[in-house]
């Protein structure tokens, strides 16, 4: 656990990066007017997907791209 | 001149509205920034994950700071071109299917113009992802593993930027004449071809544009062979871009998408 805190301010800056990135597509999904597929499934795969979720989202998700 | 400019105005404002600008960077950012820490902390990575004898974690030594980068770049070729290659497939024919191209197509505007505003609003895209992710993750390894020269640095990120330009100009290409999901199935298939045929064929294909990614690498370690076949590799890719920019004008002037 020691270990872990030293290294924090190292994978912090990822934390911070996956977490911009997940609210990014929670912003363009709250806005989008319509998505394939239902929304409720696009925010489980935003929330629990972290970066990778969040990039099938913008690729595969939106429809005005 | 000036309806490439409005037009390139038009696409950065799209691009930014559809969040573009930043989701791609920053997922450059966390791929480039993965991998130093990933390579520094992969003994007590594989100790967490148990079942690896001791005498094998002990053998493990942390890759050299060029190594890592190399590594970095091996992560742009498979996530980071398909990303940018998935990013831009619909830029032709999405203005044909949501109806704007006959808008824009009536207006006396040179169809090269279109393309070339397009082309640049991908390279600028390239730049700000490619050069972001690059930034961080040469940062991070520099502070992390060891020290790095900056100028060969600068000069691989020229050379693998190079190569992502020729795949998002391949990506245009293709939508000129394909539906989003085929433009992005022919273009990562040519790339991939490219990839294949100068790595199973090195001597053949010196010249390939491909062996962009090769040289970018070794201009990290600091072995590069030759630099003739840096140059000759340069202007072949770069006759390529040319190539494909004008033919997709052509192919855009004659309307070849199927309705």
């Amino acid at each position: 656990m020691d270990e872990i805190i030293a290294y924090l301010p190292l994978i912090l800056p990822i934390l911070i990066l996956q977490l911009v990135l997940a609210v990014i597509g929670l912003i363009s999904l709250s806005k989008a007017q319509e998505v394939r597929g239902p929304k409720w499934m696009w925010i489980l795969i935003i929330v629990l997907g972290n970066m990778v979720g969040s990039i099938l989202y913008f690729v595969i998700g939106r429809r005005d791209v | 001149m000036r309806s490439t400019w409005i037009f390139y105005r038009k696409e950065m404002l799209e691009m930014s509205r559809s969040f573009k600008l930043l989701w791609i960077p920053i997922v450059f950012a966390i791929l480039g920034i993965m991998m130093p820490i990933t390579s520094l902390f992969m003994p007590e990575i594989l100790e967490m994950s148990g079942g690896v004898p001791p005498e094998m974690l002990s053998l493990y030594e942390t890759p050299s700071s060029a190594m890592v980068m190399v590594q970095v770049l091996s992560q742009y070729s498979t996530m980071g071109v398909l990303i940018l290659v998935l990013s831009c497939m619909n830029s032709v024919s999405g203005e044909r299917y949501g109806g704007t191209a006959e808008l824009i197509m009536v207006k006396p505007i040179s169809s090269f113009a279109i393309i070339i505003a397009k082309w640049l609003a991908q390279c600028t895209q390239v730049f700000i992802a490619f050069g972001f992710g690059y930034i961080a993750s040469f940062y991070y390894t520099y502070q992390m593993i060891g020290p790095l020269s900056w100028k060969s640095g600068l000069a691989s990120f020229g050379l693998y930027g190079l190569w992502l330009i020729l795949g998002i100009t391949i990506a245009l290409l293709f939508s000129t004449v394909l539906r989003g999901a085929g433009a992005a199935f022919v273009t990562l298939a040519i790339l991939a071809l490219l990839s294949l045929l100068n790595s199973l064929l090195p001597t053949w294909f010196s010249w390939s544009p491909a062996r962009l990614t090769a040289l970018a690498s070794e201009v990290l370690v600091g072995n590069l062979l030759s630099v003739t076949s840096v140059v000759i590799c340069c202007l072949i890719t770069i006759g390529i871009i040319v190539f494909s920019l004008l033919s997709a004008a052509r192919l855009l002037q004659k309307r070849v998408l199927p309705n």
